[in-house]
């Protein structure tokens, strides 16, 4: 059997993808409370398994040093790696939309749009026609239209009760997203039958 | 931007020692298998002109390196080296010949758009048989491809074989205008399954045929192709009966166990029209190289031949190769003026012997100790003795 190492995004995505595995049919340890851990061993499954950022998954996957990974498509459009995207999991449902204080126009001198995501946020205006000045932050984008640095933000939204929480209303929705199983394109063909074999087993399980 | 002084151009390298010379060998290693097999080896131009390479090439326009020659012309660094020979074949020089063989080893240009540091320079070995429509034709550069690698030492190699004449015909046969095969084509060039499964539900499938469409991504054997094949379409008949052939003639030229069928395996580089494959190994992430047939390339150069090749990426094959550096005899010989002309002679008569010898007058060298620990041996012939 050969060995597979799979990157997850640490957090909450890790343990439903996780919980996705054990109902798949893989015996995978039971205790994980140790949540510094980088790496984790399932010997019985030879598995391994790498935790990440959700942002780097992708790329460990690119270059193969993980055979496959679990990312969020919001991951994948704003980095677009080389990566084959075998399975929609149906895990982590959310979408990216844009939001901002309610009832404001955006500014016709200079609209600016701050956002996590400025490759998504700036094809999405771009594809509207619309002239835009992208600001990327690394969290708490909430902040940027209370405060004035931004008209708008491109961002996630899951329930919306970080936007309303803040006073913010959600305008447009850009796509939708959930956790996908990607593969490194050279892994997928050397190891194919433990590949296929895991997306065939996950796809009974995703609940798409 | 400030350039610092030790800075060099985004994606371009330098090869040190030991870079060079696994290079050189690899280069003398591989190209031997390519002559053996009756390639000629050539060398092209590193500057084309952007009208006729550039656009022919299939490399993205703004990977390519653009420049100016004193006429104003638009020039670019070359990208690829099967459009070029290309021109060579179907220049008269070489027309009268068909099938020529030809064989090369050369940096080709691309640049990168993302994270510094990705090679915007590297080499590629490969070969082009122009002229030869027939199956014989794709199999031999294949088992070319497997045998360069097999002298390699690069173990567990895998191809993945396509046809993108035969997958343009089955999917028309889903009753699909050639705007939504293209569609089809690029999720399958990144084996999106997601996005394929998302598109099908748009396309006007008949509900009956839904299985069957949905398991075009995933075959690996010839055999499995055979349930989309039309026994009454004669050109999908003849196609497939060639790859039947074809997976005969590699299963017994051994790589039986090294090939993979997947029938949805496309490649972005649009010029291919019909048999294509890429090839991998354990070790890297990525590719080695790829290949397959582009008749309509040559026909872009006004000549109706069939054409199939590959290029393997040699920065890709160092990778897995050179794992290890070796020990190798190297011998220093330190002299000072006493001893000059006992050192020199002592040198041409140990190179003569075939040994590897620096020959260093002692009192230039800083860190006596230092310099001596970087070869097998030393010899001083320094003083009175």
């Amino acid at each position: 059997m050969d060995a597979l190492t799979i990157a997850m995004p640490k957090g909450r995505i890790f343990e439903e993808a996780y919980e996705l595995l054990v109902k798949a049919g893989y015996d995978l340890p039971k205790e994980l409370d140790d949540s510094r851990k980088l790496i984790v061993e399932a010997p019985n499954e030879n598995i391994r398994f790498i935790l990440s950022k959700p942002m780097d998954v992708p790329a460990y996957v690119e270059h193969g040093v993980a055979d496959i990974g679990i990312a969020g498509k919001d991951v994948m459009l704003e980095h677009d790696r080389d990566v084959y995207e075998l399975l929609d999991l149906g895990i982590s449902r959310c979408y990216i939309a844009t939001a901002g204080m309610p009832d404001t126009p955006m500014n016709e001198v200079t609209p600016r749009v701050a956002t996590k995501y400025p490759k998504v946020a700036s094809q999405y205006y771009r594809g509207k026609g619309e002239q835009v000045e992208i600001i990327e932050l690394n969290g708490s984008i909430e902040l940027a239209p209370m405060i004035g640095l931004a008209d708008r933000i491109v961002d996630i939204v899951s329930t919306g009760k970080t936007l309303k929480e803040n006073g913010l209303v959600e305008y447009e929705k850009i796509v939708d997203i959930t956790s996908r199983l990607i593969a490194n394109p050279v892994s997928y063909r050397l190891k194919q039958k433990r590949i296929t074999e895991l997306v065939e087993k996950l796809r009974k399980q995703a609940s798409v | 931007m400030t350039i610092q002084m030790f800075e060099k151009p985004l994606g371009m390298r330098d090869d040190f020692p030991f870079i060079a010379k696994k290079k050189a060998e690899l280069r003398a290693n591989g190209t031997s298998i390519i002559q053996q097999a009756g390639y000629d080896l050539l060398q092209t131009p590193t500057l084309e002109y952007y009208e006729t390479i550039g656009k022919i090439s299939a490399i993205a326009d703004n990977a390519l390196f653009k420049l100016l020659d004193s006429q104003g012309e638009t020039l670019v660094l070359r990208p690829d080296m099967t459009s070029p020979i290309a021109r060579i074949a179907a220049s008269k020089l070489l027309k009268e010949k068909m099938p020529v063989r030809l064989g090369y080893y050369s940096n080709v240009f691309r640049a990168q758009k993302r994270e510094g540091g990705r090679p915007a320079e590297f080499e590629q070995m490969g070969v082009e048989l122009i002229g030869d429509d027939s199956l014989y034709a794709d199999a031999e550069v294949i088992i070319l491809a497997w045998n360069v690698l097999k002298n390699l030492d690069i173990k567990s190699s895998r191809f993945v074989i396509g046809h993108t004449q035969l997958l343009q015909l089955i999917l028309k046969d889903f009753g699909l205008d050639q705007e939504q095969i293209e569609k089809v084509h690029s999720t399958f060039v990144s084996k999106n399954s997601v996005g394929f499964e998302s598109l099908a539900k748009q396309l006007p499938i008949e509900p009956s045929r839904w299985e069957s469409f949905i398991g075009l991504m995933s075959t690996s054997t010839v055999e499995e192709w055979q349930q989309w094949i039309d026994p009454h379409n004669a050109k999908q008949n003849s196609l497939f009966e060639d790859m039947k052939k074809l997976k005969k003639i590699l299963d017994r030229s051994g790589l039986a166990d090294s090939v993979t069928y997947d029938l949805s395996f496309n490649s972005h580089m649009t010029y291919y029209t019909g048999l294509v494959f890429e090839v991998y190994g354990a070790g890297n992430g990525f590719p080695l190289g790829n290949g397959g047939r582009y008749d309509g390339l040559m026909k872009q150069f006004g000549l109706q031949v069939g054409a199939t090749g590959f290029g393997l990426r040699v920065d890709r094959l160092l990778e897995i190769i050179s794992a290890v550096p070796e020990e190798e005899d190297h011998t220093l010989i330190l002299f000072d003026e006493q001893n000059e002309d006992r050192a020199f002679d002592q040198a041409q008569e140990l190179r003569e012997q075939g040994a590897r010898v620096t020959l260093q007058f002692a009192p230039a060298v800083l860190a006596v100790d230092k310099f001596s620990g970087l070869f097998s041996n030393v010899l001083r012939l320094e003083g009175a003795n």
